[in-house]
């Protein structure tokens, strides 16, 4: 029924750490130490975690800007780490929209150009006046209009430049598209734009979303389902409403708590995780949460707990079945702002 | 919290500013006119360009050169901060008005110890620091004269500091502090680099503490202790703060009350229970509605339309109009003054001001 996209096994992605005049390598950064996860045609995954977790070397080896140490990247059951050439065009079935808009276009470039060029690149397109019809017809798609083809990045604002980072990605005719951090060089009020847009041609073009981004609040409202990110792996996936509602993880449970909640109403003395995130180039034995768990025992410190599945689709990596509180006081809709 | 009979710490009257820039005049600040209560949080929100930074900027007076103030007065107690000598203004940068900045990277300097910063600010005011030393009976001259402690020794003054900034590293909840001393801001992660800024403005026992989007840098779960220290240290510190943040969660965590600021003017102003259960702004309104909150599940969430307008063409009248979905014929000529609407809510609507 639900067909699997995109399966990640294992993935690791370890940045050499060299020193000396023989350029040895001393240690290792492990960004991303073991990641599995699977994204479901047509849903929206969010990929949430703080920063220094890894959210974004994941997208990074998924759209292959870097070479992964080890693991599998499965787009519908083809290995992508295998390929030396993308000869099957696999790749170009995964479109991509980065954080920084004022950084993703080139300031150089028209935005004609810049929708045009990879069309004609890849030959999706069987002439320039095609690419440019097609161009016209994406603009207006994100909410822009013909006119702003022949322009230049910088007479665009963040939202704009957004906006036309989101048309680049669909020139592909992409089935999935990666967005890292999409909205968080903007302010609310474009944010809420944007994350509008997102949704519509979600609907519109059957699109499989990665949403990656460190803000609990937007990856709520636009995922299925939620992947926890901590320390280069992830702790625990289930469906939006059990991650926010009853998750099964301490770093999930204090995580969400520690979010502020807009409504003085729900103003509330909470547990705070103490510490820091403990470098990627050590990280501790065992379970890597276990330094700042209130729950830590000898157990975590000497085996790593696995991600298994409590219940369908809930998977956890965690020794124990802790009975922990919802991490935010439920609350009916907010009566003035429906 | 608010108590409209208390004497205000800090009054802003209509102070409008702008920026000279090779485009053009940015007019920045649009006669802002705003109060800051003795004891209380106030926050001030906005989005990126409303002039809530430069709100901040402008009392402490640390501007850029292409700035000017051009009407306006900023009183704190009876003195106005814009008529004031540069050494005057220092003086009321040390003692008076504390600021932490969103970045501590770039306001701590990186060759210097925690240590050497923050014993800087002890050893800069000699005479406080005897008089903290008496008072508290510190060290090992509990029983000398004040006169005296003025003529200390730079050796004896440095212990002094040294202890005092123990002292205020464990009041920001940092462990170790003595070890803490000795480390460069490059061994100490984000989360405690801001504990430091914080602890250095607490050690001038500021009347009014500046805290602009101090939480922004951090990740949520260092954010959640910066925020829960800030409450704690409301309990303990007399003064004011003034929160400046983009987050309306962390304004829903901490104020009592909140400013709202767009394209340089104040808004609305309100008590933080009334202004999230009442928003009367159609600006106010639409910013409650565009932020995803969980547990509020939409299927869309409401956008403003359009963007920020560039201040150096600000919109006429009220400066909202072009994006505001209740805009009158009168918005786009009459700037609507602050007004108030019910106990402790003030609007700069024409909507609210009786002959709508």
């Amino acid at each position: 029924m639900t067909q699997t996209i995109l399966k990640i096994k294992n993935l690791r992605k370890w940045f050499p750490i060299t020193g000396g005049i023989l350029g040895r390598t001393s240690n290792y950064v492990k960004a991303v130490d073991g990641v599995d996860l699977e994204i479901y045609e047509g849903e929206t995954f969010g990929l949430v975690g703080e920063s220094g977790s890894g959210k974004t070397t994941v997208a990074r080896c998924i759209l292959h800007l870097i070479e992964p140490t080890g693991g599998q990247i499965l787009y519908r059951g083809q290995d992508m780490t295998a390929l030396k050439t993308d000869s099957s065009g696999i790749r170009k079935r995964i479109g991509v929209v980065f954080q920084d808009p004022y950084a993703s276009l080139n300031p150089r470039q028209t935005i004609e150009n810049a929708l045009t060029e990879p069309m004609k690149y890849h030959k999706i397109v069987r002439s320039n006046d095609e690419a440019i019809e097609k161009a016209r017809d994406l603009i207006k798609k994100v909410g822009l209009n013909e006119d702003h083809l022949y322009r230049f990045p910088h007479e665009f604002s963040g939202g704009q430049r957004q906006r036309i980072a989101v048309a680049r990605a669909l020139t592909m005719d992409p089935k999935l598209i990666i967005l890292d951090e999409p909205t968080s060089f903007l302010d609310v009020s474009v944010q809420a734009q944007i994350l509008n847009l997102l949704s519509d041609l979600q609907n519109e073009f059957n699109l499989t979303y990665l949403f990656i981004s460190h803000n609990l609040s937007v990856i709520e409202h636009m995922s299925d389902r939620v992947g926890v990110m901590y320390l280069g792996k992830i702790i625990e996936t289930a469906e939006k409403q059990i991650i926010y509602q009853r998750p099964e993880h301490p770093y999930t449970h204090s995580l969400i708590a520690a979010l502020p909640i807009p409504n003085p109403a729900l103003r509330r003395q909470r547990v705070v995780l103490s510490g820091d995130v403990p470098s990627p180039i050590n990280v501790p034995s065992g379970c890597r949460f276990r330094t700042r768990c209130s729950y830590a025992t000898e157990r975590c410190r000497e085996e790593e707990p696995p991600l298994v599945a409590r219940q369908t689709g809930h998977l956890v990596s965690c020794h124990y079945e802790l009975n922990l509180s919802a991490p935010i006081p439920i609350v009916g809709t907010h009566e003035n702002h429906k | 919290m608010s108590n409209p009979s208390a004497k205000p710490l800090l009054c802003l009257e209509n102070v409008r500013l702008s920026f000279q820039t090779y485009a053009g005049e940015v007019k920045a600040l649009d006669g802002i006119t705003l109060e800051v209560l003795r004891g209380e949080v106030l926050g001030l929100v906005g989005e990126s360009g409303c002039g809530k930074s430069v709100t901040a900027l402008t009392i402490v007076r640390v501007l850029p050169e292409n700035a000017t103030v051009t009407s306006g007065r900023i009183l704190l107690s009876d003195k106005n901060l814009l008529e004031t000598n540069p050494e005057e203004m220092r003086q009321v940068r040390a003692n008076n008005i504390a600021m932490v900045f969103q970045d501590p990277t770039t306001f701590l300097n990186p060759v210097l110890t925690i240590g050497d910063q923050l014993e800087e600010v002890f050893l800069l005011n000699p005479e406080r620091l005897a008089r903290i030393a008496v008072e508290r009976r510190i060290g090992t001259i509990q029983d000398s004269h004040e006169a005296s402690l003025r003529n200390l020794s730079r050796a004896h003054q440095r212990k002094l500091a040294e202890v005092l900034s123990i002292e205020v590293l464990r009041k920001v909840r940092l462990p170790d502090p003595e070890r803490i001393l000795d480390n460069y801001p490059h061994e100490l992660s984000g989360g405690m680099r801001q504990r430091c800024m914080i602890a250095m403005a607490l050690a001038r026992n500021p009347d009014l503490f500046i805290a602009d989007e101090i939480t922004t840098a951090l990740d949520v779960t260092i954010q959640a202790q910066i925020l829960e220290l800030l409450r704690e240290l409301k309990r303990e510190i007399a003064g004011s703060t003034l929160l400046i943040t983009h987050d309306l969660g962390v304004v829903a965590e901490l104020c009592d009350r909140v400013a709202v600021m767009y394209a340089g003017n104040i808004v609305e102003l309100a008590d933080v229970e009334e202004l999230f259960a009442n928003p009367l702004h159609p600006y106010t309104q639409g910013l409650l509605r565009a932020i995803p909150i969980i547990g509020r599940p939409l299927k869309r969430l409401e956008t403003i339309r359009g963007s920020v307008p560039d201040l150096i063409y600000p919109p006429s009248g009220c400066r909202f109009h072009p994006r505001c979905p209740m805009a009158l014929e009168r918005c786009k000529v009459e700037k609507p003054e602050l007004i108030q609407s019910v106990k402790n809510h003030t609007v700069a609507c024409h909507l609210y001001d009786g002959n709508a």
